[in-house]
């Protein structure tokens, strides 16, 4: 796009932020035209309301889970450094290593599971629940479970999945249970690489 | 050619005489095709020839009275010709099949494509030698009509749909693009070295372009068939495996409508840009009218599935004849009728799977697999008879660059197309993979009959370009097709995983769609997941609603899963020695709704089947069977079309402990519903006898149908009715029938389902028939059979009492 190299001096911190997170300048540049979009109120940070904002968020079963992953504890807004760096859990890993990334960078399969798994863990004690388990399922599933079926998935999904038998997922645990699942593919999104 | 002239010893060593026997038989099989084949094709049959060969079928005619006779016994082939010539063929195919498992080593080594071809060989050479004429048995009619539907059928049927869509963009990529450049790239240089041949006069001047791009065209297109056949024994990863055989089906589309047009234009001598322009038009009617037509008659399917509820017997024909329709109706618009067969069963399967009883999801697995079955064999086995057949005109040149040409085509194209296509892929196609790409290409029967289609006037090079193409297939199919099995195994490309989902995976696998649902829209990015999404409400909210009968319409996919599961568990405790009880999850969905009890139940609370033990008793038991546990039987876990597609109730039972204290644990939850189900033994000859009902010691399992409130079960063995309806608890409804009887309904009809695909494992495990079992998985897992069989006739005789009294001495029966 022709004012990129202009647009870019306006983006705060966008060199260390594309060393960071690994995103090229023209994808930082889109994600910032979009955080522009969605702050309507032009005051350089996002609140919740401006994400839903998004209409089919609302659609979304755990729509309100996903806000609330870009609000880190107790703050109210989100700068763009901090939606960037959420959004880059989600590019695709990367296939040769660059020099001067990030040892951990925020693709990692792991990253990504842990992601992942605070969207599950809401009161973010390290384990999913049986209750938090359940209110997944109930979002997912709406009304046309009965009670009883729930409950009887999320028993078993604990069973399946816990093995030190302490009634609830840890990570590992959950990393262990979608070991087969190539979660690099699930959980990328292609434009953002 | 060798010629037979006798049996010959079967290669394996210490075989048993039955097996011999069979042997044997095979062999004067195919004497028998080679002679009664000729006869048949012969245009006046000479009674007293057919004397002299058809021993075993002419019983003695009353020939010799001067006045004649009433013919006691009297011999009219004619009459029966046809149908007992197919039959022939189909007999041989399918003694073939059984043949090749006997001999293992053969088996191991070269793949059934080419021992079939083999045979075919053998058998049109048996014709030619007894002096008559071939069959003309590859007929391009019979086969686009009769023998290739089956086998597309099978496969657009039990298409991985998931894998499918996720790599869509790629499979087109190589069908669409992969194909054009094969075809322009095969016919433009063939063209041109034909050109540049040396001044001698060379039949091969005369070709022209348009006629080698034609050639080129037939003979670039990937074959279904081929792949199926090749791909299903080396058990190669799922993407690679529906990259490959994707393409092939999908190369239908462009292979129909390059063959029309060059076959068109090749009369005329050229080709103008207009043409082209229409071509690529053509092309798009072609595949897009392709998949309407299967799409139409997949919804009529499941429209008509979900009102067949009262005549189950027929639901599986209607599967069938609307995608049989569906590929016809193509092929008579000149539409791509493979893509139409594809799209069909792929777009009914998801409804009609919800509307129909288990029992017509059994015949339509069987009647699928086993048509494409022996159709690809009947395929194979022509391809040999044709070959003999001829006519063909051999030329070096030709025949060798045509061979040379194939495979550089199919290389550069693939490396050029991943190239491009990686910079779009999230998970890239490495070095190996494109290997493996390239070399599953294999050209097979598809290419022969479009060859074989040729009009002799428009394309005098018929012979010569017959010739090629079987030269090519050939090559393919045995040099490929016999060394593409180890280059895998070097190669170490990964296999396929034995994919059990677990409910885990299936719950957090849609939490995470909705959560790339959820950032994409944040993003403002209209992805895969995006358009994933909307598909998914539009099909929950509209067209479940009109296609699936029942409550089922509104079943979100989790529940639908789960409830398999569940089923599946069902299944296994109560094959197992008769659960006692199973959970009430288990759910009231119509295919449980399928099970009427054929009587209606006595109302009389019999006596229980099941003994019942005092609570020590029960730990002992429960022990010792767990300690039986070990030895389970193994199952058959890759996906194979000649067993069936390793679906949740024929998985493996590599955790069943953990499911059996899982099963405890429900019970535990639901233990105040009042629907507990007793059933009694399984008869005599269920193979699975020796599994332990409830191996953990955690729960009173073992719970009297008397104890229960309300007393609502009448636990007879003879006919078992749940409670029915009470308040939307879900409820099973069993159909007993008499025990003894080894193929009655023991329980519900899936249990005898499971039951004899078990059994009809456990046959073919037991004959090493069909897969190779995972070698590492073999071992502990290897089924007791001693064990199972005493156990069982113990458990059967325990089990069949009626209910002795607590304090009877129970030991026996259950000490091993």
């Amino acid at each position: 796009m022709g004012s990129s190299s202009s647009n870019m001096n306006h983006i705060p911190d966008a060199e260390e932020l594309m060393q960071e997170t690994g995103f090229s300048s023209a994808h930082l540049l889109r994600l910032y035209e979009r955080f522009e979009f969605l702050d309507r109120e032009k005051r350089g940070e996002l609140t919740p309301d401006d994400f839903e904002a998004v209409g089919r968020l609302a659609l979304n079963p755990i729509g309100g889970r996903i806000i609330g992953a870009f609000f880190s504890q107790g703050q109210e807004t989100v700068d763009f450094a901090s939606f960037v760096r959420i959004l880059a859990h989600f590019r695709p890993a990367d296939t040769n290593r660059r020099d001067g990334a990030p040892q951990d960078p925020a693709n990692s399969r792991t990253r990504k599971l842990k992601f992942a798994f605070q969207l599950y863990d809401q009161d973010g004690d390290g384990m999913i629940s049986r209750v938090e388990l359940l209110q997944v399922l109930r979002a997912m599933m709406g009304i046309q479970v009965t009670e009883e079926q729930l409950q009887s998935i999320a028993e078993r999904a604990i069973q399946e999945a816990d093995l030190d038998r302490d009634d609830a997922i840890s990570f590992d645990e959950f990393k262990k249970s979608l070991e087969k699942v190539n979660i690099d593919h699930k959980m990328s999104i292609l434009f953002l690489r | 050619m060798p010629s037979r002239a006798g049996p010959h010893s079967p290669a394996g060593v210490g075989k048993s005489l039955p097996e011999r026997g069979l042997l044997l038989l095979l062999m004067v099989f195919v004497f028998l095709e080679g002679s009664v084949l000729p006869l048949g094709a012969a245009s006046s049959p000479d009674i007293s020839h057919k004397e002299n060969v058809d021993n075993h079928q002419v019983a003695a005619v009353v020939h010799n009275n001067t006045k004649k006779a009433f013919p006691v016994l009297d011999l009219d082939y004619k009459h029966v010709q046809t149908p007992f010539e197919i039959s022939l063929w189909v007999l041989l195919a399918s003694l073939m099949k059984l043949g090749f498992h006997l001999i293992p080593r053969l088996s191991g080594i070269v793949p059934e494509s080419c021992l079939l071809i083999t045979v075919g060989l053998l058998v049109g050479g048996l014709i030619k030698l007894a002096g008559e004429q071939v069959p003309p048995v590859l007929d391009s009619r019979l086969f686009f009509l009769c023998l290739l539907p089956p086998i597309i059928l099978d496969a657009g049927y039990f298409l991985p749909i998931r894998a499918f869509m996720d790599n869509l963009g790629t499979i087109l990529m190589f069908a669409v693009v992969g194909t054009l450049w094969n075809a322009f790239f095969i016919g433009g240089l063939l063209y041109a070295v034909c050109q540049i041949q040396p001044a001698n006069p060379n039949p091969l001047h005369t070709l022209e372009l348009l006629p080698c791009l034609l050639f080129g065209s037939i003979v670039s297109a990937v074959d279904p068939v081929a792949v199926l056949a090749v791909f299903e024994e080396i058990h190669i990863n799922e993407l690679l495996h529906i990259l490959v055989f994707g393409e092939s089906l999908l190369n239908d589309a462009v292979t129909v409508v390059l063959y029309h047009l060059f076959e068109e234009y090749s009369g005329q001598g050229t080709v103008t840009v207009m043409d082209c322009f229409l071509g690529v038009l053509s092309f798009l009617v072609v595949a897009l009218g392709g998949v309407l037509v299967g799409a139409i008659y997949g919804i009529l399917a499941a429209f008509t599935s979900r009102f067949a509820s009262h005549t189950r017997v027929i639901e599986p024909l209607f599967v069938f004849v609307y995608s049989y329709m569906a590929y016809l109706s193509a092929e008579m618009f000149h539409l791509s009728g493979i893509m139409a067969l594809i799209a069909c069963g792929a777009v009914m399967r998801p409804y009609v799977e919800a509307n129909i009883s288990h029992k017509s999801h059994t015949t339509i697995k069987y009647f699928l697999k086993m048509w494409s079955s022996v159709s690809e064999t009947l395929i194979f086995i022509f391809l040999g008879v044709a070959t003999v057949d001829g006519p063909h005109a051999w030329n070096w040149t030709f025949v060798t660059v045509t061979v040379i040409l194939c495979l550089v085509a199919r290389v550069i194209g693939v490396i050029g197309l991943t190239y491009v296509i990686n910079q779009f892929r999230i998970v890239k196609l490495t070095t190996k993979d494109q290997f493996i790409i390239a070399y599953g290409g294999l050209r097979g029967a598809i290419a022969f009959s479009l060859g074989f289609l040729l009009d002799k006037n428009h394309f005098p090079m018929r012979e010569m370009f017959l010739t090629a193409i079987i030269t090519v297939i050939f090559f393919t199919v045995f040099v490929q097709g016999m060394t593409i099995k180890p280059l895998v195994e070097l190669l170490a490309v990964k296999k396929k995983q034995e994919a059990k989902r677990s409910i885990n995976e299936e719950i957090h696998t849609q939490f995470l769609d909705h959560l790339l649902t959820g950032i994409e829209d944040i993003c403002g990015h209209y992805g895969h997941h995006h358009w994933k999404d909307k598909l998914n409400r539009f099909n929950k909210k509209y067209v479940k609603k009109c296609l699936i009968a029942g409550e089922r319409s509104r079943e979100p996919q989790l529940i639908a899963f789960y409830h398999k599961m569940e089923m599946k568990q069902a299944i296994e405790l109560v094959e197992s020695g008769g659960g006692v009880n199973l959970p009430s999850a288990v759910p009231s969905t119509v295919s449980m709704q399928n099970i009427q009890p054929k009587k209606p139940p006595p109302a009389k609370p019999a006596e229980r089947a099941l003994p019942q033990l005092p609570r020590g008793r029960e730990e002992e038991i429960r022990n010792i069977l767990r300690g039986n546990l070990q030895r389970t039987r193994q199952r058959l876990r890759s996906y194979n079309r000649h067993t069936l597609v390793a679906d949740p109730y024929e998985d493996g039972f590599g955790d069943f402990l953990l499911k059996k204290q899982k099963m405890i644990e429900l019970e535990k939850k639901i233990k105040d519903m009042n629907n507990y189900l007793t059933v009694p033994a399984a008869p005599p000859d269920s193979p699975t006898m020796c599994r332990a009902r409830l191996a953990s010691g955690k729960d009173s399992d073992f719970k009297p149908a008397q104890q229960q409130k309300g007393s609502k079960i009448c636990p007879d063995p003879q006919a078992y009715r749940g409670k029915p309806d009470s308040d939307n608890v879900p409820t099973i409804h069993v159909d007993l029938a008499s025990p003894q009887s080894p193929d009655s309904v023991n329980m519900m009809d899936e249990f005898r389902r499971a039951g004899q695909q078990q059994k009809h494992q456990q046959q073919e495990e037991n004959q090493g028939l069909m897969m190779k079992p995972p070698s590492g998985q073999s071992g502990p897992k290897k089924p007791g059979e001693a064990d199972s069989d005493r156990d069982q006739q113990k458990l059967t005789r325990c089990l069949s009492d009626p209910g002795p009294s607590a304090d009877e001495d129970e030991d026996e029966p259950f000490l091993p």
